[in-house]
């Protein structure tokens, strides 16, 4: 059951942009799973300020990637509320997406026989990028993330490292307000880590959020802005 | 500063915008297809191979009418190539997007600003628009080969009613992903479907010879006008009705059709977010 919200400790990260709002914003959020005893989120919490990075681990199956789901607006949590830079993700769903880039975990969502370029061209495209800047931001991507001499290659004709890259640069190729990470290590190299960090550094610069969701124990390779786990369906700070 | 002018400008930028999106899906579909070399021509092959089935088909008839075996084959092309682009409209864009759910990729859709309902939407087009190639393909051939005796100065009238009938076609694509979205599954759901319409909807034989009892289904669903008027235009078959209530039932259909369908996709949608499902498979 929810404790009362003046009983429940708010997880928050200190930010860059001091008076700014959270750029995300969970309070009480419940997740149940069908013919589970327990909810796999049981009023999370969680204030991420502008120009943050916050790293969220826990134990596999602990709930991380419910958590991280709700707040890109995939799927609804059951109790509670989420907010993006003040927008709710079930009245303004389209706004809402525009401030999100979500990585998913694994190494899907690519299209096989697709080119790289062909991705963050059809992905600029999703995400109502105007037409005067989408070639820039196309472009922009292939060099920040190190795809520009395989932007004629096939997916399935790259490796698992190369394929996390375009999953990255389509993530942050929309220059969403709050990006959602989980487990961007995946088969990243040093320079593909470099690339990431590099990424990131760019957006909280620019006053923009991360959540990096990965399994306890992971060296990151940075020092995050705050560290919290996800244990008992709770959010605590590690 | 943005006064009424740049409201509307602003209005008009989005709205190309979102075009544009939809487009992509469908320029996606393409790029898809064709990095296949042989597919189309595979698809091609297939509904030649029908027609020359149904061509020594008809050639059994014997009504004792003179041109009977003609009129029916005519009667059958016409039928087929619209099964044809039916089955492309509502099989297999639900199969693609199960591919889409299993892939990975329908989840990177569904959390795209321009959304799953544009990008399902957008589905609907590109097997629609190929198959419609194909087909017209295929009737180049019957004519060809088989000496299918086309109607050439009503024949460019079937664009006008090929474009209602994808507004018609596309709304049952759309009803039947929205099954795949809800419960994953529409497989066998599409091929009853199918079925049923093409007993009902008159592609293989009229539809005056259906019993009484269930002659009404042919009135009830586009697919009946849809090929009235196609083979009229195409190859001077006679209407069973005014082609302008054909016309206008056409014009009608979408318009409950869409919304409806649209509705459907949007609580599927709504269902499978609450539920967490949405991107299982």
């Amino acid at each position: 059951m929810l404790s009362p919200a003046s009983t429940r400790s708010t997880t928050s990260t200190a930010s860059a942009f001091p008076g700014a709002p959270p750029t995300l914003c969970m309070q009480g959020v419940v997740k149940r799973w069908p013919r589970q005893s327990k909810p796999v989120l049981d009023g999370v919490d969680l204030d991420a300020r502008a120009g943050t990075v916050t790293w969220i681990g826990g134990r596999n199956g602990a709930g991380k990637t419910t958590l991280l789901r709700i707040a890109a607006g995939l799927i609804a949590a059951d109790e509670g509320t989420t907010a993006v830079v003040g927008l709710d993700p079930e009245r303004e769903l389209r706004d809402y997406q525009r401030h999100v880039g979500f990585l998913s975990g694994g190494n899907g969502g690519l299209y096989a026989r697709l080119t790289v370029a062909s991705h963050l061209d059809f992905w600029s495209r999703l995400a109502l990028v105007p037409r005067s800047k989408r070639r820039e931001s196309v472009e922009a991507s292939l060099h920040q993330f190190g795809l520009e001499e395989l932007a004629g290659r096939r997916v399935d004709r790259m490796s698992m490292g190369q394929r996390q890259r375009l999953r990255l640069a389509m993530t942050f190729l929309h220059q969403p307000t709050l990006v959602l990470l989980d487990e961007p290590r995946n088969s990243l190299d040093d320079d593909g880590l470099a690339v990431l960090l590099e990424a990131l550094r760019i957006l909280t610069v620019r006053g923009g959020t991360a959540i990096w969701c990965s399994p306890s124990g992971e060296d990151l390779g940075f020092e995050p802005d705050a560290r919290m786990l996800v244990q008992a369906g709770r959010l605590t700070p590690a | 500063m943005t006064g009424p002018g740049g409201t509307a400008d602003a209005r008009t930028s989005f709205a190309v915008t979102y075009l544009t999106a939809g487009l992509a899906v469908v320029s996606r579909d393409m790029q898809l297809f064709f990095s296949y070399r042989f597919r189309w021509i595979s698809q091609l092959l297939q509904v030649i191979l029908s027609l020359t089935l149904f061509f020594y088909i008809s050639r059994l008839l014997q009504t004792g009418a003179p041109g009977a075996a003609d009129d029916y084959y005519a009667f059958a092309v016409v039928g087929i190539v619209v099964l044809q682009v039916l089955t492309a409209t509502m099989g297999l864009m639900p199969l693609a997007l199960r591919q889409e759910l299993v892939a990975g990729t329908f989840e990177r859709l569904v959390v795209s600003p321009f959304g799953a309902l544009g990008s399902v939407a957008s589905m609907t087009v590109f097997p629609f628009l190929s198959n419609l190639a194909i087909g017209t393909g295929a009737i180049a051939f019957a004519a060809a080969v088989f000496g299918l005796p086309l109607e050439w100065s009503t024949a460019a009238l079937s664009l006008p009613v090929a474009a209602l009938a994808g507004l018609n076609f596309a709304p049952f694509g759309i009803l039947l992903a929205s099954a795949v979205i809800a419960v994953k599954q529409a497989g066998a759901g599409t091929t009853y479907v199918i079925t049923f319409f093409s007993l009902v909807g008159g592609f293989f034989f009229p539809v005056a010879l259906l019993p009484g009892s269930i002659q009404w289904l042919s009135e009830v669903q586009p697919f009946t006008p849809t090929l009235d008027l196609l083979r009229h235009v195409l190859v001077g078959a006679p209407l069973r009705e005014a082609a302008m209530l054909s016309v206008m039932k056409l014009a009608i259909f979408p318009l409950v059709l869409l919304p409806l369908s649209a509705y459907v996709l949007g609580s599927a949608m709504r269902l499978t977010r609450r539920r967490g499902t949405i991107a299982e498979y």
